[in-house]
């Protein structure tokens, strides 16, 4: 029996290793607010799992679609709010089938 | 082995410069990224478009196809006699899992067969896995155990990149969310040269339910009242996810009006979330005469007024 983890933090490190993606690139990704994993130094960031899929998802758009890191953070934005919007006007719609006859 | 026609694959024209061949890439790419793209088989679409641009941006590789196309037109294909497979080339971070069509091996070789040498060589840690597991609401409760199945990449005898079905009993803690990750720790695909192996990542997903809506920790049940109901209040026996309970609507209720009933919605860090009783007022299909008559003495006796927000303006 495999017991699953909810709570799990990488550190700066880490999350280089595991994406195979160089320092400077994750600071650049970092200083462009795609990922926040709190603190001022790379030493003191904590990325948790949700942080390492954005990483992951930044990092293949940026080099399979060829778009620099700014235009990254843009997509990755816009991305999260078309997914957001999504969510939610599918459980709006499913509410108001069950509201209306 | 089916023929695939790169150039069709593009939307381009067999003469098209490189500056178009890029172009057309480009605007694919961007629609079918799995990351992107919603549409159905964006990821299928997506290795084809790669492929298709692997080969027709070098000019090598495309006079090679272009040979192969003028021989094998039409359907099914079989390399031409006497063809040798141009293997050794490496890939310069095109699609990242690298597993291209046995069509483009065929004709250019293994991709990267160079590359996966290397890699053994040196020690490199396996790939994470994400996939998604289907929790009904119920199941968030209490911790619970699933059987999971995936599949995980692995390379075969012959250096060639294959899935192997994997299954799993897990504990999946209680309290878990839409869209959360939860890590299973060296679950993932293996490593190389005594790497480690990666992780697995169960995306969580909840799956809708016939009676509850979920709005963020809360839920939300539709309650059907007939009009007197609404008007007079009652009580009655309402479904929550863990047991019923019983709910007394007060009198002169409106439709659209939520209840709330505390701690019966989903679990969180700080307890459970409340369940929301949404009342919904409903007419009966029929009516006796003896019902219109009250109707008609409720409609006489009444000055009520529901359209009037109308006659303001």
């Amino acid at each position: 029996m495999t017991v699953g983890e909810r709570t799990v933090t990488f550190s700066f490190e880490q999350v280089c290793l595991v994406v195979e993606l160089p320092q400077p690139e994750l600071e650049h990704i970092v200083e462009l607010g795609i990922v926040e994993p709190g603190g001022n130094t790379p030493e003191s960031w904590e990325f948790d799992a949700d942080m390492l899929a954005m990483i992951r998802r930044a990092s293949r758009l940026h080099q399979q679609l060829e778009v620099d890191w700014p235009g990254i953070a843009l997509a990755m934005q816009l991305l999260d709010q078309v997914e957001q919007l999504q969510l939610e006007n599918r459980q709006l719609r499913q509410r108001l089938d069950r509201f209306l006859l | 082995m089916e023929f695939k026609d790169y150039y069709k694959i593009l939307g381009v024209s067999e003469d098209a410069d490189a500056k178009a061949i890029k172009t057309a890439y480009r605007k694919l790419a961007r629609k079918y990224h799995p990351d992107v793209s919603s549409e159905h088989e964006a990821e299928e679409r997506f290795k084809e478009v790669t492929e298709a641009y692997e080969v027709l941006k070098d000019p090598d590789k495309r006079a090679e196809y272009d040979e192969v196309k003028r021989y094998g037109q039409g359907g099914q294909f079989r390399p031409p006699p006497g063809w040798e497979a141009s293997g050794g080339f490496s890939g310069d971070g095109g699609f990242q899992q690298g597993d291209f069509s046995d069509f483009f091996e065929s004709i250019f070789g293994g991709r990267g067969g160079g590359f996966r040498q290397e890699s053994r060589a040196y020690r490199s840690r396996g790939q994470d896995i994400e996939t998604q597991l289907p929790i009904f609401l119920e199941d968030t409760l209490s911790e619970e155990q699933k059987t999971i199945e995936f599949e995980l990449p692995d390379i075969d005898e012959r250096g060639r990149q294959v899935y192997k079905r994997k299954s799993l009993k897990v504990r999946i803690p209680a309290g878990v969310r839409d869209g959360e990750r939860i890590r299973l720790k060296g679950q993932g695909a293996p490593g190389f040269g005594g790497g480690e192996k990666g992780d697995l990542y169960l995306v969580i997903r909840l799956v809708p339910h016939p009676l509850f809506d979920v709005e963020g920790h809360n839920l939300i049940i539709t309650v059907p009242l007939a009009p007197w109901e609404a008007a007079l209040g009652t009580k009655l026996t309402l479904p929550t996810l863990d047991g019923s309970i019983r709910l007394s609507v007060p009198p002169n209720s409106q439709a659209g009006q939520r209840l709330r009933i505390k701690g019966r919605g989903l679990p969180t860090r700080a307890g459970r979330a409340d369940l929301f009783a949404l009342l919904k007022v409903v007419m009966p299909d029929h009516m006796d005469d003896n019902q219109r008559k009250h109707w008609q003495e409720l409609s006489q006796s009444s000055s009520f007024d529901p359209r009037q927000e109308w006659s303001k303006s």
